[in-house]
């Protein structure tokens, strides 16, 4: 039977004067999903071992209300702001969750922060920095003007990672990333992934991981480098080429012109066993492809 | 004309009808990464379904349009389905949403398709602080210059299947683009269910 509970913060119908404080909690499913919405301010959640979902922290004065409220396994956490406001909507909350709980999270500029949440996670943000730690589950962060910084632990998931002009960085993460920015900068530390495709419009990509045997690696930029150093060894068949950059490659081939009236240059070669597959274009953008 | 006329012509409309007949695919499946981009769902208050419908009309005519560019490309022929730019424009090439290379354009159900993606966006945008709206601006020009710089390499080179590539995958950039601002600002602002 479905649950529903309400807990309204502030007077009702009339904005409070002052910023509110905020400390409320609720049981919850240790494996449920909380949905968060604040407008301005920052967002933190933390993962803990109970069962129940803590909300504290600050609402702005002209906050209208918190809504905080359970649909059966369901958590929605809602500043809920005036239509029309200049200023005193900034919430600064700080939320602790199940740590096997399902995170959405939707802010327009305010930042999110995320530790030691195990389900899955979909973090987005207009113009607020977005930072978070990965564990077992898929994720998806999304920002437009915002940076997005994910720490794994080398466990294999899925993630898509996007910006507008933010950049992105991943450390230790492991299985398959699709990382996608107009003119932020890309960067994969760490990690071994099966399947990576790294796409900017003009920002730059770096790639410091390993590639799986059998892994395949996109990888497309229009004006924007490329410098690639694998982790380890790598068997693939690789095939890049450029219409006006240049190309370094650390592993041997040379690269060669694709015409004779233009400036492109490519390189393909296989290297081990080739069980891999790297295809990497771009228009403008240098190409260095190396190992550690 | 002797019989080893007869076998060489034979023998070379046999070739040139093979390679004719041979399909000529894009290096890599495009459709994945561009059916991903339109299914993404984007929670609307109002109806959504035009822009949808819009939007796979749209990557419909860039996977035709880029399945039909590479193989003109790659066949060294024409194609009279495909919308050819009057030959004038070649001269002084204006760039334009849609157009490939100067020599043909993605037809006119993109450019309303691409259309609606931008009245969406423009709402939207209206929503956004000034320093948001910049940013998503600027960058949607940014992508715009791409898009322009990759058409002028194209009209120069136009069998190049790298810029062809290239340039298909920016215009999914740009309607990519477009609707993840939208989805994002709407997911933040006006979402009923959360």
């Amino acid at each position: 039977m479905k649950f529903i509970s309400m807990a309204l913060i502030g007077s009702l119908g009339v904005a409070p004067a002052f910023a509110d404080d905020v400390n409320e909690i609720m049981d919850a499913d240790s494996d449920g999903t909380v949905t968060v919405s604040n407008v301005s301010g920052s967002v933190e959640v933390q993962g803990w071992s109970r069962s129940q979902v803590e909300v504290t922290g600050e609402l702005g004065s002209r906050v209208e209300e918190l809504i905080f409220e359970r649909d059966d396994d369901e958590i929605l956490i809602k500043v809920k702001v005036p239509r029309n406001s200049n200023g005193g909507i900034s919430s600064d909350l700080s939320i602790s969750v199940p740590v096997g709980s399902s995170l959405q999270v939707h802010t327009v500029s305010a930042d999110i922060t995320v530790s030691d949440v195990e389900g899955e996670q979909e973090l987005e943000s207009v113009s607020g920095d977005i930072e978070t730690e990965a564990h077992a589950s898929d994720i998806e962060l999304g920002s437009v003007s915002g940076d997005v910084e994910v720490q794994g632990d080398n466990q294999s998931i899925r993630s898509r990672l996007n910006t507008v002009s933010g950049d992105i960085e991943s450390d230790s993460l492991a299985g398959e990333i699709n990382a996608e920015s107009v003119s932020g900068d890309l960067s994969a530390i760490n990690g071994s992934f099966e399947r990576a495709m790294l796409n900017t419009v003009n920002g730059e990509i770096v790639y410091r991981a390993a590639l799986l045997d059998g892994g395949r690696m996109d990888v497309e930029t229009v004006n924007g480098s490329v410098d690639i150093e694998y982790d380890g060894d790598v068997s693939a068949r690789f095939d890049i080429e450029t219409f006006n950059g240049s190309i370094r490659n650390c592993f041997g081939p040379d690269s060669v012109r694709t015409s004779r009236y233009a400036p492109g240059r490519e390189l393909k070669f296989t290297e081990g066993d080739g069980s891999g597959r790297v295809t990497i274009n771009t228009l403008n953008g240098s190409v260095r492809l190396c190992k550690n | 004309m002797n019989r080893n006329d007869d076998n060489n012509f034979d023998d070379e409309l046999m070739a040139k009808a093979a390679r004719l007949s041979k399909p000529v695919v894009p290096k890599r499946d495009l459709w994945p990464e561009i059916e991903q981009v339109i299914s993404a769902p984007v929670v609307r208050e109002r109806s959504a379904w035009n822009t949808v419908w819009a939007q796979a009309a749209a990557v419909i005519l860039l996977v035709g349009g880029s399945s039909g560019m590479t193989y003109m490309a790659m066949s060294g022929d024409g194609d009279s389905t495909v919308p050819i730019i009057d030959a004038h424009t070649q001269l002084v090439f204006e760039p334009v949403s849609g157009s490939f290379g100067s020599q043909y354009f993605l037809g006119p159900d993109y450019q309303d398709a691409h259309r609606v993606v931008s009245d969406n966006l423009n709402e939207r945008l209206a929503d956004l602080s000034p320093e948001a709206r910049e940013e998503v601006l600027a960058n949607i020009e940014t992508i715009r210059r791409a898009i322009d710089e990759i058409n002028r390499a194209l009209a120069e080179d136009p069998g190049n299947v790298l810029l062809q590539e290239l340039l298909i995958d920016t215009y999914r950039d740009e309607l990519s683009v477009m609707k993840k601002v939208d989805s994002i600002s709407n997911n933040a602002m006006y979402r009923s269910d959360i």
